[in-house]
């Protein structure tokens, strides 16, 4: 009886939530419809045809002779941007918390925090002012010195860890809020107790910190394979040209050049399915293997 | 307390590592503070990357502040930043508290159906569709009632209440209080500075939010700030408009983004003090 | 805290009395008609809205300016109430949504492809039926150029006049003069001028920092390839947007450049200055400012661009101040082998965005009526010339055929050209707005350039454009990079054919020039 009657106020407070997940995200729902349909504007989703066969835009995805490649480079550059993100500001978050130096601790969280807010077409330009071939920064140095220039922005090889370091240096900080945010949610007195057992900084940070913050880590981290197939449009749209495709050119990027000439709803529509059936797919696992640990979404 | 060598080193390894994330992070900062204070031509001769600004002109921030539209969409997005971000917050602590209570029966399918619309979604125009016959077209509410809650947020949300202590509620109810009250009395005092975190995402969000803009406001006066300023950095690229621009686009470009960014960023500091080590438990605990 | 309490709720006040306030105005023009009081309303100011990519800047800055002559005048003559929709990122994003949202703008400037697209999709109004009420407009743009807005048949899009194609190498004059060496004519001394200036130090700094050539993308050696009469597709001056147009009309007859034998040697040439070093190893990761920032950071010698990139004010400006010896000067197109010299491509496609009309205006004659009336003013010679320069004896004088623009004028019409829905005669009106740079422009908009006809084809259905596109551009990098030996050419052309059906194509393209009646 009070267990029902504290689950009323439960769907109480729930009450404007769920109405507003119904309304603007289950109410449009519908428009998955049109990556199977001939979508055609004048008869709107409902009037529109049903595509023939029902998987024709997606087969237009799949039979692209670039669709392996771009697959592979969709997943290839969301994993390095998931494992070479995420740990950083893990650590960048453990180590302000450490350090004692009040004011090193604001300023070094200040300054991080501010590239997040440059677009990338100004990160570009930082990274050509930086590493561009002839008149970068770096490759000045390199020549100082008496080494060959690096062609960092059109190289293949360096393509994708020019890729990532950006996403990374971008993210860096504004990333290691929400961790900092988690520690502060830790008890004190477990660090007092680990100090009175003469556990050093390490084994604090390793034992208290990182076990303390291991919900959200876990979180993040499933929320995150749930957009592995989005590898970061913006970003590699504004970095790429030719002489990189083979290893910058993602499904997005392909979505959009194939898209500018042809307009096509319905097939950024199914593209956009197979990616979700894909995340999906990998938060429902994620989530399982979670569980088991006692942590997981649901 | 003694500090011994070894924790000494450690303390110094720390700060070592920070000051070189600080300084990676402040060399580019630098650079588009000084591009946006100095002559293009005076850039280019210095090899296009300067730290200090030489020959100082404001000619672009004058530039940009005689744009007719720039008050008023500062006006807009503080608009959507505040009341927007207090509409967020409403509805995602009240969403994320009974959805942290695991006793709630049906909590399951209720948040794989919220992450469920992380992945899939209609598409822009049966939203676009919905809006409309909301009356919400061409209104500020069209900036922030189709993104009130962002589950990413709602889900971190939902986790920090996880994470709260369970006895303190125990105890709570065992005086008599009811759900509500423990939500007002301790659960929000208890969750300082996750709100604040939160509150900071979704206030970045709602004053970078320029999509919401694009589909569905056509009437210039309610375009939020990040639509001038895009508008701005446009402009002085087309053929016909070199004529009157006499501020070349990297130097506008950033100074726009310096105006563009500049309130958010200064917001930071103020909550980062909140984020001292478990005052709050400790203080309750206590 | 107070304080700020009270700001915050006079912040929701004045927005929420904005919003109520602006209700009226801001409620889509098209829906307005039937709430307007039907029997006053032929006296009443017919609501159009305007809808176009791109923004503007005026005397009062960036925007529109509190007083837009342009829109008053307009409004007056025509009695109309004009409201114009700029946008300048995400233009087809937001006009897609409005299409299909059921609240599609009365006019709108969109690009072929999406003018294929709607047409299509059944959204847009065949103005075949009303051309002989647009009198003044086919007359100003010119018969032939009509006939381009055709799609699948039907007259769905009126195209503007046609620009002018811009665009060539720009050498350091002060280099050459320096090294004493002559402007190169040819390929051949474009190749040794490029080389001198990569390793004999034309700065004369001492050390070896320079380079010859640079640009965006392929478009860098446009002229190179024109040299073979060939075109390997182009890039937009910015850098951002690449396209294959290959399609040449020689000789009265369309022929596909990729199948011309002198492309290998073009190919070939082309890698020859790569591997000499003579080139930006960057140039195709070029965009926006980037070349143009390198060449006037004194790095590069010769650059391609075009004249309102090179000699507009702003940008002598730059490179004035970033060194003051700097003296930028044309190049005309060097001479092939076999004589020959195109700057790279004509495009014989609509230049510009073209017109189009929403289906729906069908059932609404009137305001029809007053659409055509519009873009037939903006057509005659007074209504040109008020969209082109401003009003007459304030921001212009005229004197036959002759325009001066007034000094209130240079100051205050640099946003009218949004008022050109019709277009502008393109020459005459960049002399008139930019008399300094009048030899400049001319001087690029006589060389001459490969006539290309991909633009006016429709793409066939089947035939993926952007992985063909996509095939070819980095295939011909490969052989400019030798990473492909140019032996390997021909089974190029076979893989296009058999993995992008490039057949297709090809057939579109020659029904098209049937079609329109280009060949001779």
């Amino acid at each position: 009886m009070t267990a029902w009657r504290k689950n009323k106020v439960y769907y109480m407070m729930l009450f404007p939530l769920v109405a507003w997940y119904i309304l603007f995200k289950y109410v449009p729902m519908y428009g998955v419809i049109i990556s199977f349909k001939d979508y055609n504007i004048l008869a709107g989703i409902s009037g529109s045809d049903w595509a023939d066969p029902w998987y024709k835009y997606f087969e237009m995805l799949f039979k692209s002779p670039y669709f392996s490649q771009l697959l592979t480079n969709t997943l290839l550059i969301s994993c390095y941007k998931l494992i070479f993100g995420m740990a950083p500001s893990i650590i960048l978050a453990i180590l302000l918390n450490e350090s004692r130096s009040v004011r090193l601790k604001r300023w070094v969280q200040t300054l991080s925090y501010m590239p997040h807010f440059l677009s990338w077409v100004i990160v570009y330009g930082i990274a050509v002012a930086f590493l561009s071939e002839t008149t970068g920064l770096i490759n000045r140095w390199l020549g100082d010195l008496g080494y060959d220039a690096i062609s960092f922005l059109s190289a293949p090889e360096w393509f994708r860890s020019v890729l990532v370091g950006t996403d990374v240096w971008k993210d860096l900080g504004w990333g290691a809020i929400i961790y900092l945010a988690a520690i502060a949610g830790i008890d004190p007195s477990l660090y007092e107790a680990a100090m009175m057992d003469g556990a050093g900084r390490l084994r604090r940070m390793w034992s208290i910190t990182l076990p303390g913050i291991a919900n959200v880590i876990v979180l993040l981290l499933i929320l995150k394979l749930g957009y592995i197939m989005d590898a970061g449009f913006d970003q590699i749209f504004i970095f790429y040209n030719v002489r990189v495709y083979s290893v910058g050119d993602i499904i997005d990027t392909w979505v959009y050049r194939t898209g500018l000439e042809q307009l096509n709803f319905s097939l950024a529509a199914a593209v956009g399915l197979f990616k979700s059936v894909i995340g999906m797919a990998l938060v429902l696992t994620a989530n399982k293997i979670a569980r088991r640990w006692g942590g997981g979404i649901w | 307390m003694v500090i011994s060598n070894g924790e000494r080193a450690t303390g110094i390894i720390i700060n070592l590592i920070l000051i070189f994330v600080g300084v990676i992070s402040i060399f580019p900062l630098l650079f588009v503070v000084s591009m946006s204070l100095t002559p293009y031509g005076e850039v280019i001769k210095n090899g296009g990357f300067l730290v200090i600004p030489r020959s100082v002109t404001f000619e672009a921030y004058n530039y940009l502040f005689q744009t007719s539209e720039l008050p008023r969409s500062m006006l807009v997005s503080l608009f959507t930043a505040t009341v927007g971000t207090a509409i967020n917050l409403l509805l995602t602590v009240l969403g994320a508290f009974p959805l942290s209570r695991r006793g709630l029966q049906g909590r399951g399918i209720i948040l794989f159906l919220i992450v469920f619309t992380m992945l899939f979604s209609g598409g822009i125009v049966p939203t676009y569709l919905l809006v409309k016959s909301l009356g919400m077209l061409n209104t500020v509410w069209a900036l922030i009632v189709p993104s009130a809650v962002a589950t990413y947020n709602l889900l971190i949300m939902k986790t920090f209440f996880e994470g709260l202590p369970e006895e303190l509620f125990e105890s709570a109810r065992i005086d008599g209080a009811g759900e509500w009250t423990i939500l007002s009395r301790l659960v929000i005092p208890l969750s300082v500075p996750s709100l604040l975190t939160i509150g900071l995402f979704y206030a970045v969000a709602n004053w970078n939010n320029f999509f919401s803009a694009v589909l569905y406001i056509t009437d210039p006066n309610l375009n939020p700030l990040q639509i001038v300023v895009r508008k701005l950095l446009l402009t002085s690229n087309s053929l016909e408009n070199v004529m009157e621009v006499v501020v070349p686009t990297p130097t506008l470009q950033m100074a726009a983004v310096i105006v563009a960014s500049l309130p958010v960023l200064i917001v930071y500091p103020f909550i980062q003090k909140h984020f001292t080590k478990g005052v709050l438990i400790g203080a309750i605990k206590g | 805290m107070k304080l700020k309490a009270v700001t915050a709720i006079l912040l929701v006040a004045s927005l929420l009395a904005a919003c109520s306030g602006n209700k009226s105005q801001s409620e889509n023009p098209s829906e307005s008609p039937s709430n307007a009081p039907s029997p006053s309303a032929s006296a009443d100011p017919v609501k159009i809205e305007v809808m176009q990519e791109g923004s503007v800047t005026s005397a009062d800055g960036p925007g529109f300016p509190k007083d837009d002559f342009v829109k008053k005048e307009l409004n007056k003559k025509l009695n109309i109430d004009l409201t114009m929709t700029l946008e300048a990122s995400e233009f087809a994003t937001k006009i897609n949504t409005r299409m299909a949202g059921g609240t599609p703008p009365d006019l709108m400037l969109i690009s072929k492809d999406q003018i294929q697209s709607y047409a299509k999709n059944g959204v847009l109004l065949d103005l075949g039926p009303y051309l002989d009420k647009l009198g003044d407009y086919s007359e100003f743009v010119g018969a032939d150029e009509v006939k381009k807005g055709v799609v699948a048949g039907k007259q769905y899009a009126l195209p503007r006049t046609n620009g002018l194609e811009v665009g060539t190498y720009w050498i350091r004059k002060d280099w050459l003069d320096h090294l004493k060496l002559s402007p190169p004519t040819t390929v051949e001394e474009l190749f040794n001028v490029a080389k001198a200036f990569t390793e004999n130090d034309p700065d004369g700094n001492g050390k070896k920092d320079t380079f010859g050539i640079t640009g965006n993308g392929i478009s860098t050696f446009s002229p190179l390839f024109g040299a073979f009469g060939v075109t390997p597709g182009t890039t937009a001056l910015g850098g951002s947007t690449e396209s294959a147009p290959v399609s040449i009309l020689k000789d009265g007859k369309v022929g596909n450049a990729l199948y011309d034998p002198a492309m290998k040697d073009a190919l070939t040439e082309v890698k020859k200055f790569i591997d000499a070093g003579v080139v930006d190893p960057e140039f195709l990761s070029n965009k926006g400012n980037t070349a143009k920032d390198k060449a006037f950071q004194g790095k590069f010698g010769i650059i391609y661009d075009g004249w309102s990139g090179m000699i507009k004010e702003a940008a002598v400006k730059v490179w004035k101040e970033a060194n003051p010896n700097a003296d930028w000067a044309q190049l005309a197109a060097p001479k092939g082998p076999n004589g020959l010299q195109f700057a790279g491509i004509d495009d014989l496609g609509p230049s510009y965005n073209l017109l189009a009309l929403p289906k729906t205006l069908e059932k609404q004659p009137e305001k029809l009526n007053k659409i055509i009336e519009l873009l037939n003013y903006v057509s005659t010679t007074e209504g040109n010339r008020l969209v082109d320069y401003g009003l007459e004896n304030v921001h212009y004088t005229a004197s036959g055929d002759t325009i001066t623009i007034t000094e209130q004028g240079k100051k205050e019409n640099g946003y009218t050209f949004v008022y050109q829905f019709t277009g502008r005669p393109e020459l005459t009106y960049l002399q008139t707005k930019f008399p300094d740079q009048a030899d400049y422009i001319n001087f690029e908009a006589e060389l001459p350039r490969l006539p290309v006809v991909d633009k006016l084809v429709d793409i066939p259905e089947g035939y993926m454009k952007a992985d063909a596109d996509r095939f070819v551009q980095e295939q011909l990098t490969n052989f400019m990079y030798g990473k492909t030996p140019i032996a390997e050419y021909d089974k190029f052309l076979e893989t296009l054919e058999n993995t992008f059906s490039y057949k297709l194509y090809t057939d579109s393209v020659e029904k098209t020039v049937a079609e329109l009646g280009l060949e001779k």
